[in-house]
């Protein structure tokens, strides 16, 4: 079952383009990576789900219910942490969190202190003299509160420390266990492949590609650093397959995707001080992606 | 209720600071009523060598100060222009307030519906109109019973009262409307004196030119405290005009914040 359903969703802010016609679908009880670069249109997107904005044209359903038509039901299951944080100064952060469990029917309130106490939350404290990150986690700790079905993440680790990092990750792992669906936007893919089983990768606003996150890291992607014996013109390995090719007098670097036999021969035909053959990164496959389907 | 309740507690201080500075100045002036409303002569004596359209301009020649109620209702131009300020700034800053302290990825995104949030803001500022005017009619009529020396009618000095809640009314809704059709208001208070202050001059004008057509644009118009106390009873064209204003004002707010997008910070 999809819990998020999103078709041809366009969103022009006047003139000036969010996203064009992004669709994709995130199932029941997964972890989806949103990925791309700043300004790509991963808020703009998320913004819509939540009808904090209205889309331009195309739909999105969630639970099966349009965004626009039944947003008040909707958000009833969904939490959400904007990418940034503000809240009302004079508010103590207790005050706040129970302002925002207010809105939700049966929220357990003791869930409030675990979770403060789990991301080490000082909850006595007014709004206006939180840090950051300390701000972020309220936003955590208000998006979690109500226990939701669907959790929507918006660069939810920017201003956490790497210990939080932690605390937070485990958090979302373990409401994903206990069944909640999570859309997690980030520009940081380090994060997505700790947390996420598909991603969907997003560029100037429009969907390059949605892939299961094995499928990125195990689709036969090796990176090539070769130190040749003598120098190499550019041309000599600038051949099907090859992409990011760098070759700097004796040292040749690309990333290779397809018959492994083909950059063999090449190699065999010269001499070769030294080889690497190596696992690329999540990021140097996106690249890779951005380039070939841009 | 829960988005009612956080908006009164949030504009509850405001309200009674106002509430206070209305009080104050209204039981400051009316202090002087002994001492003035026997030498109202000479006064007019001081008025009759200011332009004659200076003094129609301040609504000097209207009222009779020589009465408790006429007093009053001089001062009550000024009244009027206060509480007008404290509601133009309650309706624009009720809904905009989301925007100056970017909170409206906060509550929007709550399963609550546009609507209801415009009502339950709304209800919020009303609530606390509602509870300034008893307060300052309340405090107004102990004032005007301590020190008038003959009685007074009670029916015109109530309704002359109750034409601030009316004129409040209209800046509420004003306000509401003007911060849903602007983007982002900086600052609420220069916009509202501007607006307020800018309707009181077209007053003015109202009253020195004699042009009967000034008073359909300006509500300081619609509830003349002079008209109130030569005829008992309110103007019913303006009292309804006034109504249909605040209806259209109304409408117009829920609809455009209904299709409105969140700015993103």
């Amino acid at each position: 079952m999809n819990v998020i359903e999103i078709i041809n969703l366009t969103k022009y802010y006047g003139k000036a383009r969010g996203i064009e016609k992004v669709s994709f679908n995130v199932e029941e009880g997964e972890i989806f990576g949103f990925i791309g670069p700043n300004g790509a249109g991963k808020s703009t997107t998320i913004r819509t789900l939540l009808s904090l904005i209205y889309p331009t044209s195309g739909s999105a359903k969630i639970f099966g219910k349009d965004v626009i038509k039944e947003g008040p039901e909707i958000r009833e299951h969904i939490g959400y942490l904007p990418s940034e944080v503000f809240y009302y100064d004079n508010m103590r952060v207790v005050d706040l969190l129970k302002y925002s469990a207010s809105f939700y029917p049966n929220v357990n309130k003791n869930r409030i202190f675990e979770l403060a106490e789990i991301m080490d939350l000082d909850l006595n404290k007014k709004i206006d003299d939180l840090s950051y990150g300390n701000k972020k986690k309220v936003g955590i700790v208000q998006g979690l509160l109500h226990s939701p079905k669907l959790i929507i993440l918006d660069e939810p680790t920017s201003g956490l420390d790497p210990l939080m990092q932690k605390k937070f990750f485990d958090l979302i792992r373990e409401e994903n266990k206990k069944g909640a669906t999570v859309l997690f936007s980030s520009h940081v893919l380090s994060e997505v492949q700790k947390l996420c089983t598909r991603v969907g990768i997003i560029k100037d606003g429009a969907m390059v590609k949605v892939e299961d996150i094995h499928t990125i890291k195990n689709s036969n992607y090796k990176k090539f650093n070769i130190e040749m014996k003598d120098p190499v013109s550019v041309d000599y390995f600038n051949f099907d397959g090859v992409s990011d090719l760098t070759v700097e007098g004796n040292s040749v670097h690309f990333i290779f995707s397809g018959d492994m036999n083909t950059v063999i021969e090449k190699m065999v035909e010269r001499k070769i001080n030294n080889l690497i053959v190596e696992e690329p990164t999540l990021e140097e496959i996106f690249i890779h992606y951005y380039e070939k389907e841009a | 209720m829960n988005v009612y309740l956080q908006e009164l507690k949030m504009a509850v201080s405001s309200a009674i600071y106002w509430t206070i500075g209305l009080l104050l100045m209204m039981t400051l002036y009316m202090m002087m009523f002994p001492a003035l409303s026997k030498d109202v002569s000479a006064i007019q004596e001081i008025f009759n060598n200011f332009p004659p359209e200076f003094v129609k301009a301040l609504g000097l020649t209207t009222f009779d100060l020589s009465n408790i109620i006429g007093f009053y209702g001089y001062l009550f131009t000024y009244i009027l222009l206060i509480g007008s300020v404290y509601a133009m700034k309650s309706g624009i800053s009720v809904l905009s307030e989301e925007v100056r302290s970017k909170t409206s990825d906060f509550l929007v995104a709550k399963p609550i519906s546009r609507n209801r949030i415009v009502t339950a803001k709304l209800m919020s500022v009303l609530t606390l109109i509602i509870i300034q005017n008893i307060i300052y009619t309340i405090g107004a009529f102990t004032v005007a019973h301590m020190i008038a020396t003959t009685s007074f009618n009670q029916s015109i000095f109530l309704l002359i009262n109750v034409s601030l809640f009316l004129v409040q009314l209209f800046f509420v809704a004003l306000g509401l409307l003007i911060s849903v059709l602007m983007k982002k208001i900086k600052t609420v208070l220069p916009i509202t004196l501007g607006i307020v202050f800018g309707f009181f001059i077209i007053q003015m004008l109202n009253q020195s030119l004699d042009d009967a057509k000034l008073a359909y644009i300006t509500p300081f118009a619609y509830f003349d405290a002079a008209d109130i106390i030569e005829s008992a009873s309110f103007d019913i064209t303006f009292f309804i005009l006034n109504m249909i204003i605040i209806l259209i004002f109304t409408v117009l707010t829920y609809f455009i914040y209904n299709k409105r997008d969140m700015s993103s910070v």
